[in-house]
């Protein structure tokens, strides 16, 4: 097959590929020859870690040397040195659990709105994933049409995620409308403090409950379907199915959804931000949010204290993640 | 206690009609193996029967009650899953109570019986260990013995030894051939293998697409295979069958209506007058020596030869019979005589 008179699509469409890869051939040969083995790591490895220098690890030396910095200077140069005062203001308080008695009384209230969200989101979320995975994996009719339905809002970018439940849940929004029509009370769902924040873990929820139940879809297929088969000749209670075979097998993958789920809801930001602003007050104020207030938003912005308080929120998400990474361990070792 | 009786069983999965007509009758305490080609549906038959999956139609009773909508865990059957079907988040122990605690069992009954069943298959140490820290064989006794505390009317064991390395396979048959003796309880034992078909069996059931070929002790079912696919399918190396004018040299005169006349390689001896064969393969077993040949028309004949036959690819050689021990077939594949 070598003297083939029309070359075919795939031919004509591959080939600048190939020219390309023949054009970098020559070089790459030379390279090697000039480096050896390691050379050759190098070259592959360096894109990669630069965008990863310029991205991650030099923003993280310049946030630290922030920290450590005062003034409203956004040149380093410009900046003088101030050592721990920020992270003093920021840990300054009276009672630690009465934001009000505290020097920075917006920090404690973003973390005790965060801590109060990640509690009630990772429940929620566990809970539901778990609910949606099972009946993804039930014998539903269109099962490859609702794992789809259920994935769909994972590849929404979180704005239009914000987007969409602030037309559903605004004030003159779908669901007062809805409810309006059918005769019954409106609720103001994203000015009234409770439900705002009720709000801001329901839609965090249904923005991720898809990768989440996708995780723990993955384990439920995993599980042998012969020891259902074992546990039905052995007479076993559906619930007692679920709570003695199904979970346990489970645990791996829900110690992955959990923690994940955690790292995640610590950081929640876009979202509740496009959808509530962090209001009514300062209801669903959340960490981030506070950081990019202080640093960037606020008319005396003050990009020291803002660090502080990212590096403190930093140092909580590396104890999770080391977690994670200690759970993983364990995990595959047993 | 535990006879189990299968009347004018179907089963289709969709189009596919995987179960045809199953008449069977398994006497209590009998031991019952299931036989036949891959596909032809063994495990789908078992299935049915522990109510893990329901009949298109027909009935099953045990002991004279039917049971073709009861649920799997109220049949009172144990089932023994070619992979072992073990919690593996459970101890052996847990594995074994799993069943009986669901039950509602009293505590001092449950630790009777797992010790008991422990005992019995030597697991006792075991106990605490996680299957994944027990080696194929110890799994099959844990398998085994949660089948056994249960203590059901009638075992369902599909392939229980196939997972198992050639040498554990004798010992856990012989094993099994002893723990039936000593339970005596009914037993469906699902196989693809004939050794463990014919040494454990009391009776063979052998399935062919979805149909019972025939139902026989083993010996019979060597003996007198009812036809051309049971002849064929049981013994090693299978039978050699030969049209009425190829046998003649062996078989003077065939009984009226014999279509194919079908003979064991075991059957077969080097004679001074016989079968003309020309030898193709020679495989030296040791204790006996398997001869691949064929007749000049090219038909195919395998012949076991005691012993070590000295023999070589292209020689000739005749083969004698003794025209007493051949089978013979109709024109529908069906047992003369
Ligand atoms: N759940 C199912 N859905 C559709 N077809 C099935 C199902 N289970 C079995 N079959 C079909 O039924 C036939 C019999 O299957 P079965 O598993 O009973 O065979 P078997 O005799 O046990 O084979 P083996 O010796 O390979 O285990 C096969 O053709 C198989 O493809
Ligand atoms: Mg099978």
């Amino acid at each position: 097959m070598t003297a083939s008179p029309k070359p075919s699509i795939g031919a004509v469409l591959t080939a600048p590929i190939v020219w390309l890869a023949r054009a970098a051939d020559m070089p790459l040969r030379a390279w090697q020859r000039l480096t050896g083995r390691g050379g050759m790591i190098a070259f592959f490895l360096i894109p990669n870690m630069a965008v990863f220098g310029i991205f991650v690890i030099v923003p993280l030396v310049i946030n630290f040397f922030y920290s450590v910095t005062g003034g409203t200077a956004l040149f380093l140069s410009d900046r003088p040195f101030v050592g721990a005062e920020h992270f003093d203001r920021l840990l300054t308080c009276t009672d630690h659990f009465n934001p009000t008695t505290c020097r920075e009384d917006m920090f404690w209230t973003a973390v005790w709105n965060t801590s109060k969200f990640v509690v009630l989101q990772v429940s929620a979320m566990t809970v539901v994933a778990m609910i949606t995975a099972l009946i993804l994996n039930s014998k539903i009719p269109g099962k490859a049409f609702w794992r789809a339905v259920f994935f769909f809002p994972v590849l929404l970018s979180p704005v239009v995620v914000g987007l969409i439940w602030k037309w559903i849940l605004q004030r003159q929004g779908l669901l007062n409308f809805a409810l309006y029509e059918l005769d019954m009370t409106q609720v103001n769902w994203l000015t009234e403090r409770s439900w705002a924040f009720a709000a801001t873990i329901g839609v965090s929820v249904w923005a991720h409950v898809g990768f989440y139940a996708l995780i723990l879809l993955a384990g439920l297929q995993a599980i042998p379907g012969d020891l259902y088969e074992a546990a039905e000749m052995d007479g076993t209670k559906p619930g007692r199915v679920f709570w003695r075979i199904t979970l346990p097998l489970l645990y791996p993958n829900l110690l992955v959804v959990i923690v994940l789920s955690l790292i995640r809801a610590v950081q929640v930001f876009d979202e509740v931000f496009v959808l509530t602003s962090g209001g009514p007050g300062t209801a669903t104020l959340y960490l981030t949010q506070y950081i990019y207030e202080v640093g960037f938003a606020s008319v005396l912005r003050n990009p020291g204290l803002a660090s502080a308080a990212a590096l403190m929120m930093g140092g909580v998400l590396v104890v999770l993640t080391l977690l994670q990474l200690g759970l993983t361990r364990w995990r595959d070792r047993k | 206690m535990g006879r189990i009786r299968i009347e004018n069983l179907r089963k289709n999965f969709g189009a596919h009609e995987v179960l045809k007509n199953i008449n069977l009758d398994i006497g209590e305490g009998e031991l019952a193996v299931f036989v036949g080609p891959s596909g032809c549906g063994k495990s789908t038959l078992l299935r049915q029967i522990s109510g893990l999956d329901q009949p298109t139609s027909g009935h099953i009773f045990i002991d004279d009650k039917d049971v073709t909508g009861v649920s799997a865990a109220d049949r009172g059957l144990a089932m023994v899953f070619q992979s072992y079907a073990l919690y593996p988040h459970m101890t052996v122990l847990q594995n074994l109570t799993f069943g009986l605690q669901n039950m509602k069992m009293a505590k001092v009954e449950i630790d009777r019986r797992v010790a008991d069943a422990a005992r019995m298959l030597e697991i006792e140490p075991l106990l605490s260990r996680r299957p994944g820290q027990l080696s194929g064989g110890q799994r099959q006794r844990v398998a085994i013995g949660r089948a056994i505390v249960r203590d059901p009317t009638a075992f369902l064991l599909d392939e229980p030894l196939s997972n198992l390395d050639a040498e554990l396979r004798v010992s856990m048959r012989a094993e099994l051939a002893a723990l039936h003796a000593r339970l005596a309880a009914t037993m469906i034992y699902v196989t693809h293998d004939q050794v463990e078909a014919m040494t454990l069996a009391d009776r063979i059931v052998v399935l062919r697409a979805g149909k019972i070929e025939q139902v026989a002790a083993p010996i019979d079912l060597f003996d007198k295979p009812a036809n051309r696919f049971v002849a064929g399918f049981i013994g090693a190396p299978s039978m050699n069958f030969l049209t009425v004018e190829e046998a003649t040299p062996i078989l003077p005169t065939a009984p009226a209506g014999t279509a194919l006349v079908g003979v064991r390689p075991q059957h077969l001896d080097p004679a001074e007058t016989g079968l003309d064969v020309t030898v193709s393969l020679v495989e030296s077993l040791g204790t006996e020596t398997v001869i691949h040949a064929t007749l000049a028309t090219g038909t195919r004949i395998l012949a076991t030869l005691p012993g070590h036959v000295r023999a070589k690819v292209g020689e000739h050689l005749k083969l004698g019979g003794d025209p007493a021990r051949m089978h013979f077939f109709d024109g529908q594949d069906q047992r003369i005589g």
